[in-house]
């Protein structure tokens, strides 16, 4: 099975923490944008030509800044042009106030499928500290219009770690997500990029990086209390309910092929990666002269794969067959209870996940 | 050959940065011995490290030709080096001299080293002709310095001779000073050779090469010689005079000082103090005296930085003591460190060189760990053992006592720091010898103190809390019983042997506690809770703790860039892989280097002040 993601950069304002390909101020390019995604589509078609795409995702940036037509045209476009399967999950991503009923059943009617808000808390200050415009209110409102335009599938995204934020503020988020009855929680640490305003303002000492310890708490409670309500907690930062798993992020997960479309979107297939420009301008006048818009490339080595290949897995609940780790490596931390063995295969434990690159590391040497 | 009568042997005894090196560099000019365009500052400093940090490590000699009422003169200035750690060095310097330069900044007064030496040469009989330099600073107080000087040397002060080596005030007075009052060399050039070696350097092309004061005989060019103290007959290649820059001579007479090629290959058979005689028959029968072998006083383990490197390492320590005839080294092996050498040292300027040679000489990363001093324990039946590594010390109980070194210290200081400095030497355990006033303002004073607790940043604690006033200098004194301890400090249980040292019962708890807590800061979380402990054979005094650590996850991994996710796992694997491991435990190099660290100061912040 193969994935095709569709990344849309533009914002209505980029929020301090965001170290994504997202742009504020852009909008103007909607159009041509637009227009770009389903040239480089053409463009790329032979290579997937008979791939079977089973997942595709509208990924940001906010893709619901495009125009409803226009992301209908790109969806149609796409199914004119690859072999998407019938029954594919089709996410789009959302930001609280840029959708409402109708646009969402105009998308839903289109074959969108999958709704992801970006929801990141119920608690307007940490929302505030976050840079995110919206309320908790117009999460609510806008998972409603969600569920009323049909959608069965819906995820919410949480960071939990912003500055201010306590325990118990991060409780009531939860609770207002539980509330909701969601198929899926996302819920990240927040982590500091260096190349962010946040980043910035934090190496100069005018805001406070996240206590990594408060944030252990954090996810320590997000998991009692999503595996409380009944999700099942099946990648690092991935919480689902039973069968409702997001396929397209297993699909990166367990390496299998994807194609990316869009300013700076990585694809892999075969133990190749490449990626595409990520500058707007530079991406649109790549493919608008007719050219892929390529960024940059790597061909793994066996030692590349092997790494990615733990560590993606081991995020995961698939976690790694036995024989992929070494004798003895694996004792320590099963008696420390951040790794279990079932069966064939060891698997983090939830304190395990949260040290997972000190996991990977010390499984794989 | 030049008449006896016509030579003057010299040296200049000085502080470090009163301006000994600016003096013999004026002195080089008024004799023509370099041309302005060749002149550069500093001239007779061999390495770079002595013009960077403004100190003479290694004294160069140089003959200078001066001409005074009509008669040609050669003054043969012979370099000191300005270190405690070089005493006996400066005194081999001394026996080749018939005069010294008494030179003190008109700034700074009379210092505790320019003291110590200064009691060396008039020992050794050595004519003094004071000196104030700098006198046309504006900080200068030439008439109080003069008093101070005269005071010391039983002169009066219109005798001390007022310079400025930097514009060249008073150096040719200074200059005829030497003629007129210096004795000329005495020596016998019939009798059997007797050349006493005050210096020596390797070579990389002509081998050891020496600079000797031909006490009787005569020296020829090329000759079979004997070195008396190591026993070993060789063909010498040349003699010659160094002025400055070598100028071979047909033969070196009694009286006289020069350079001689010897044909050795290594700074060890052609020791400093050593006499050097004609092989056979001719051959002197007894040395001169005074020899001594030089003997390492603080040791420490020198261990390559990334493993891998001893043999490196090795190499390098071979090649280095070809040039220095006081390191001494042998192989250690530390858990915690790996393979490396544990290594002694004059001192700890000494060990600094060494160390900073071994790395800008030879391209190595090192990790040192803490200098300590040699130990002699006896133990239960009376066998007594050197140590020189805390990994050596008996465990408790099987040893009835031990001794440690102790120095006599002369501190020289403004009469209004006396305090803070009673305060100090009593800390360190020192114990109080006699007191006196060089002048109303200004005090010496004696103390008996451990070795030990002068290499733990004793300089420096005298420096700050004197404001840089205070000098010190010190001599060995010899052994006296402690009750000293061997501290451990494990981590999670495991001993770390890099980490351990021997110290008094009463600064164990001390120690224990700040190395502890110096570690808290430096070893980064673990997955598991990590104790930091400080025990004195099986008993713990002292416990810090680092937590364990919860979150080391990559974020959000989606959106299919996960080349820069493997990148970041990759940094952090190689950042783990630079790790020393204990136990389970990953301590990170800085951690080593940066808890090792004592900031002892060696002497040569002086030069900064």
């Amino acid at each position: 099975m193969s994935g095709l993601y569709v990344h849309v950069p533009f914002c209505l304002t980029r929020c301090g923490y965001c170290d994504f390909n997202a742009y504020e101020g852009l909008d103007h390019l909607r159009g041509r944008y637009t227009e770009a995604l389903a040239r480089e589509a053409d463009l790329a078609a032979w290579g997937w030509a008979g791939e079977r795409i089973e997942t595709v995702f509208f990924g940001g940036g906010t893709p619901t800044r495009l125009e409803t037509s226009d992301l209908i045209r790109v969806l149609d476009h796409f199914r004119e042009i690859f072999a998407i399967a019938d029954g594919a999950e089709v996410t789009i991503e959302a930001n609280p106030d840029t959708v409402d009923e109708e646009k969402l059943s105009a998308l839903r009617e289109a074959g969108f499928n999958r709704l992801s808000i970006g929801a990141q808390s119920f608690d307007p200050a940490a929302l505030a500290a976050l840079e995110r415009v919206h309320s908790p209110d117009s999460v609510r409102a806008a998972f409603a219009a969600a569920r009323r335009a049909g959608y069965d599938d819906v995820n919410l995204d949480l960071i939990f770690g912003a500055e201010g934020e306590t325990l118990s503020s991060w409780r009531s988020t939860l609770k207002g997500a539980l509330a909701l009855d969601p198929e899926h929680v996302s819920a990240y640490a927040l982590t500091i990029e260096p190349n962010t305003p946040l980043g910035r303002r934090v190496a100069a000492r005018t805001r406070e990086a996240p206590d990594p310890d408060l944030q252990a708490d954090m996810f320590a409670l997000a998991c009692d209390a999503l595996g409380d309500a009944g999700f099942e907690h099946y990648e690092v930062s991935n919480w689902a309910q039973p069968g409702r798993e997001c396929r397209h992020n297993l699909g990166y997960w367990r390496r299998e092929p994807y194609l990316g479309l869009g300013a700076g979107a990585h694809s892999y297939r075969d133990g190749r990666r490449w990626w595409n420009l990520r500058p707007p301008e530079q991406y649109l006048a790549s493919v608008e002269a007719g050219k892929l818009p390529a960024g940059g490339k790597e061909h793994l080595t066996v030692d590349d794969m092997r790494l990615e290949d733990v560590f993606l897995r081991l995020r995961t609940r698939d976690g790694l067959p036995a024989h992929m780790v070494e004798a003895g490596r694996a004792a320590h931390y099963l008696d420390e209870g951040l790794l279990a063995r079932s069966k064939d295969r060891y698997v983090l434990t939830e304190r395990g996940m949260f040290l997972a690159n000190e996991m990977v590391l010390a499984l794989t040497g | 050959m030049t008449e006896l009568s016509r030579i003057r042997n010299f040296c200049i005894v000085a502080h470090i940065d009163h301006g000994k090196s600016t003096l013999a560099d004026r002195l080089l000019e008024i004799t023509h011995a370099v041309e302005g365009r060749d002149m550069r500052a500093q001239y007779l400093d061999k390495m770079d490290l002595e013009r960077e940090r403004g100190i003479t490590i290694k004294a160069q000699s140089v003959r200078l030709s001066y001409e005074k009422d009509g008669g040609s003169y050669v003054l043969n200035l012979i370099d000191t080096p300005g270190h405690v750690d070089f005493t006996y060095e400066v005194s081999r310097s001394l026996a080749a001299c018939e005069g010294a330069v008494l030179l003190v900044d008109a700034a700074q007064g009379i210092e505790a080293q320019t003291l110590a030496n200064f009691h060396l040469a008039r020992d050794a009989g050595l004519t003094i002709i004071p000196a104030v330099n700098k006198v046309d600073l504006p900080a200068a107080q030439p008439d109080e310095a003069a008093a101070e000087i005269a005071e010391l040397v039983g002169c009066a002060a219109e005798d001390v001779l007022q310079v400025s080596a930097k514009s060249g005030l008073g150096v040719t007075d200074l200059a005829d000073a030497i003629v007129d009052r210096v004795p000329p060399p005495q020596g016998d050039a019939s009798a059997p050779l007797q050349a006493m070696i005050f210096d020596s350097m390797f070579d990389a092309y002509r081998g050891v090469i020496t600079y000797v004061r031909v006490v009787n005989g005569e020296l020829p060019s090329q000759a079979r010689i004997r070195l008396m103290a190591v026993g070993l007959d060789v063909e010498a290649e040349e003699a010659g005079v160094q002025a400055p820059d070598p100028v071979p001579v047909e033969r070196l007479t009694a009286g006289e000082v020069g350079y001689l090629v010897t044909g050795v290959k290594d700074v060890h058979e052609a020791k400093v103090g050593d006499t050097i005689t004609l092989a056979g028959k001719h051959g002197a029968s007894e040395p001169l005296p005074g020899y001594r072998e030089p003997k390492p006083m603080v040791w420490s383990g020198l261990f390559p930085a990334e493993g891998g490197d001893y043999s490196e390492l090795r190499d390098a320590l071979d090649k280095l003591r070809l040039s220095d005839s006081a390191l001494a080294y042998e192989p250690e092996s530390s858990m915690a460190l790996g393979f490396g050498f544990r290594c002694g040292f004059l001192g700890l300027l000494h060990m600094d060189i060494v160390k900073e040679r071994l790395e800008r000489e030879f391209n190595l990363e090192l990790i040192a760990t803490a200098p300590n001093v040699e130990f002699h324990v006896v133990k239960v039946g009376g066998e007594i053992v050197d140590v020189h590594n805390p990994s050596e010390m008996p465990d408790p109980g099987t040893y009835e006592r031990c001794e440690e070194p102790m120095v006599l210290a002369t501190v020289i200081t403004p009469a209004e720091y006396l305090g803070p400095i009673f305060d100090l030497c009593q800390s360190r355990r020192g114990e109080m010898l006699d007191m006196k006033y060089l002048t109303p303002e200004r005090a010496e004073v004696h103390y008996l103190l451990p070795l030990a607790e002068i290499i733990f940043d004793f300089f420096d604690q005298l420096k700050s809390r004197t404001r840089g006033y205070a000098s010190l200098d010190y001599e060995p004194w010899g052994y006296q019983p402690a009750d000293l301890v061997r501290v451990d400090i494990l981590l999670h249980g495991e001993p770390v042997d890099a980490f351990s040292s021997v110290i008094h019962r009463e600064k164990a708890y001390r120690y224990g506690r700040q190395m502890a807590e110096r570690l808290r800061e430096l070893i980064p979380r673990q997955h598991f809770e990590v104790a930091i402990q400080a025990a004195i054979g099986s008993r713990i005094i002292a416990r810090e703790t680092v937590k364990a650590k919860r979150k080391d996850v990559l974020a959000k991994c989606y959106g299919g860039d996960i080349t820069r996710k493997r990148k970041l796992l990759e940094q952090q694997k190689k950042g783990k892989e630079r790790m020393r491991r204990v136990g389970r435990v990953d301590v990170p190099q800085e951690a080593f280097i940066s808890a090792l660290r004592v900031d002892q100061g060696t002497g040569t912040q002086e030069a900064k002040k």
